[in-house]
């Protein structure tokens, strides 16, 4: 059953209400709490112990897998390594994420290690979000790593998102595309207080045709810090974009560091960065449709993540 | 019903050798703009119209004198509180957003979301396609598009008094008559005291009344016909500051 808590962070991480339709793993506190499978979609617990493997048979299209996380145990640090084995031509949605609730003075935390082999014609949509929450004064850190594979002609995209809570947060994304194959990464990072925020993008552009891009948008207050990276390696010919803005506030420190590295004459690849604070004519803007300054900042800050 | 008495604005001129001298860009300007007029500010690059503009939404602070709306003093009022009573500015250049879409804008604008509603204030500024709601407002938008959402956040707000900075600009050529129709049909509808800022022969000669604006101060006011003369004047010599100051040059007007 789950707990008033475990619903609260299970709508916080994965906009469930309750139990998700379709397949699913619930993982709480470092144990399976659920799980459901289905004709197309098999959940295996994986050879160690140490996390599952979710295997999608090919052609499979319009089905949903939801691997929510919970770490409420005060002290926990919980590690998983997943492995999802995604089907030639099919086309699902992956609804990953953790939600962390401390209430205690010690530290939690969550290290998932997910690793995604997408088969050729495969479209993949990968959302997780990570949250913290509780009145505890305990560290809680939230440390993803990604690694995608897609064949020839597969499709990702990835929706992450970070809005607040997570103490320190060390996220590594890499991705190594076939021939055109496609991969568009967003990701919303929001700190405040003394929070630390890092994300490392490893792009490979390995086959012919392929494309990808990499869209940060990060907002830092307090005296929180984000360091971002990004690197794209091209390696055939393709194209490969990074955007990444970040907004201060108080007094947020930020470094964004994006690469390019082109192995191929005929790449072609563009980056993008700003840091700064909430541009002047967008706050007199909005003010001039009747918001105070307060509002106006929150309503430009929301739109800039949404 | 909005009262202009003595209104300066001075910045620290940064080019002034002990960069303490003060720069004068609105040089005491003194207008009553009536209820429900309609009113062209026109007046070389650099003459002071947008400083002016800023000025009334309070986007600028004003240095010295003071500014009525409805008989009240709001010289020393927020953005915020002026929009709250009814001013409304179109910004010579709109500020572009990330993630901003122009249906959020018009959103907050009118206080409407529902999608006809917005589709009614979109179509009331002459925008047929209904996919420009889902714009965005960011680099991408042509400067023509970002006018025409300026203008409509802008009506959008049903203001008491509108004020209009430049709104045909990269405006194409076909349009700027519509606009000038949909400007006063608006102030004839809802009596709005409507201000545009404009070099736009069209506008000037909608007007009620024009203000010429010459290094901050007014020149003229009255209509067309007044105005016309001292237009081709100063066009006819654009660079008749300098020429004035220059002893071996001579400017013949
Ligand atoms: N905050 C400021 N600080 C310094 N100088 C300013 C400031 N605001 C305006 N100015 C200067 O004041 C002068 C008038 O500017 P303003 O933008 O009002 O002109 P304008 O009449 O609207 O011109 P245009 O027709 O080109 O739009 C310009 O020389 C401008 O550089
Ligand atoms: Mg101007």
């Amino acid at each position: 059953m789950l707990s008033a808590l475990d619903k609260k962070l299970l709508k916080a991480v994965a906009n469930l209400e309750d139990i998700p339709k379709g397949a699913y793993n619930i993982r709480k506190n470092g144990k399976l709490m659920g799980r459901e499978v289905s004709a197309n979609i098999i959940i295996d617990t994986n050879e160690d112990g140490t996390g599952i493997i979710v295997n999608i048979k090919p052609g499979t299209v319009n089905e949903s897998v939801h691997i929510p996380v919970i770490v409420s145990q005060a002290g926990l640090h919980d590690v998983v390594y997943n492995k999802f084995i995604i089907g030639k031509h099919s086309d699902i949605t992956i609804v990953a994420g953790c939600g962390i609730h401390c209430g205690s003075s010690e530290s939690q935390g969550h290290e998932g290690i997910h690793d995604f082999l997408v088969g050729r014609g495969a479209k993949v949509k990968y959302v997780e979000k990570h949250v913290a929450m509780g009145a505890g004064k305990g560290k809680r850190d939230l440390s993803p790593t990604t690694r995608v594979f897609l064949e020839e002609d597969a499709h990702v995209e990835m929706e992450l998102t970070q809005l607040g809570g997570v103490d320190e947060a060390n996220r590594v994304n890499e991705a190594n595309l076939g021939p055109r194959s496609s991969l568009l990464i967003t990701e919303r990072v929001m700190t405040d207080f003394r929070q630390v925020a890092i994300s490392k993008n490893d792009i490979v552009m390995a086959g012919q045709g392929s494309r990808s891009n990499l869209v940060s948008r990060s907002v830092i207050k307090g005296n929180s810090s984000q360091d971002f990276y990004a690197v794209i390696e091209a390696n055939a010919k393709c194209f490969g974009h990074i955007e990444c803005d970040a907004i201060i506030m108080d007094n947020g420190v930020n470094q964004t560091i994006p690469a390019l590295k082109a192995n191929h004459p005929d790449v072609e690849l563009t980056h993008e960065a700003s840091i700064g604070k909430i541009a002047n004519d967008q706050l007199t803007k909005i003010m001039s449709l009747g918001l105070t300054y307060d509002e106006a900042v929150n309503w430009i800050i929301q739109g800039f993540l949404k | 019903m909005l009262e202009l008495k003595d209104v300066k604005f001075s910045v620290t001129d940064a080019e002034a050798p002990d960069g303490k001298a003060m720069r004068m860009i609105i040089d005491g300007i003194s207008f009553n703009f009536e209820r429900g007029k309609f009113y062209a500010i026109t007046g070389p690059n650099g003459s002071g119209k947008t400083t002016l503009a800023r000025l009334i939404m309070g986007i600028n602070p004003t240095t010295s004198g003071s500014i009525f709306f409805e008989k009240k003093n709001i010289t020393t009022l927020s953005i915020t509180d002026r929009a709250r009573a009814g001013i409304a500015y179109a910004f010579q250049h709109p500020a572009r957003f990330k993630g901003i879409t122009c249906r959020d804008l018009l959103s907050i604008a009118s206080g409407k979301t529902d999608e006809d509603e917005l589709v009614e204030i979109i179509k009331r500024v002459g925008i047929c396609s209904y996919d420009f709601l889902d714009k965005h407002v960011n680099s991408e938008l042509s400067g023509g598009e970002i006018k025409k959402i300026e203008l409509a956040t802008t009506i959008a707000r049903n203001p008491k008094l509108a004020i209009y900075d430049e709104p045909d600009t990269g405006i194409d050529l076909w349009t700027i008559e519509p606009m000038v129709y949909l400007l006063k049909k608006e102030q004839e509808k809802y009596n709005t005291t409507t201000i545009v800022v404009s070099h736009n022969r069209t506008f000037l000669e909608a007007a009620d009344s024009i203000l010429l604006i010459r290094d901050g101060r007014i020149a003229y006011t009255g209509d067309m016909k007044g105005v016309e003369p001292i237009l081709m004047d100063l066009s006819l010599c654009p660079f008749g500051e300098f020429l004035e100051g220059g002893k071996n040059a001579e400017c013949f007007r």
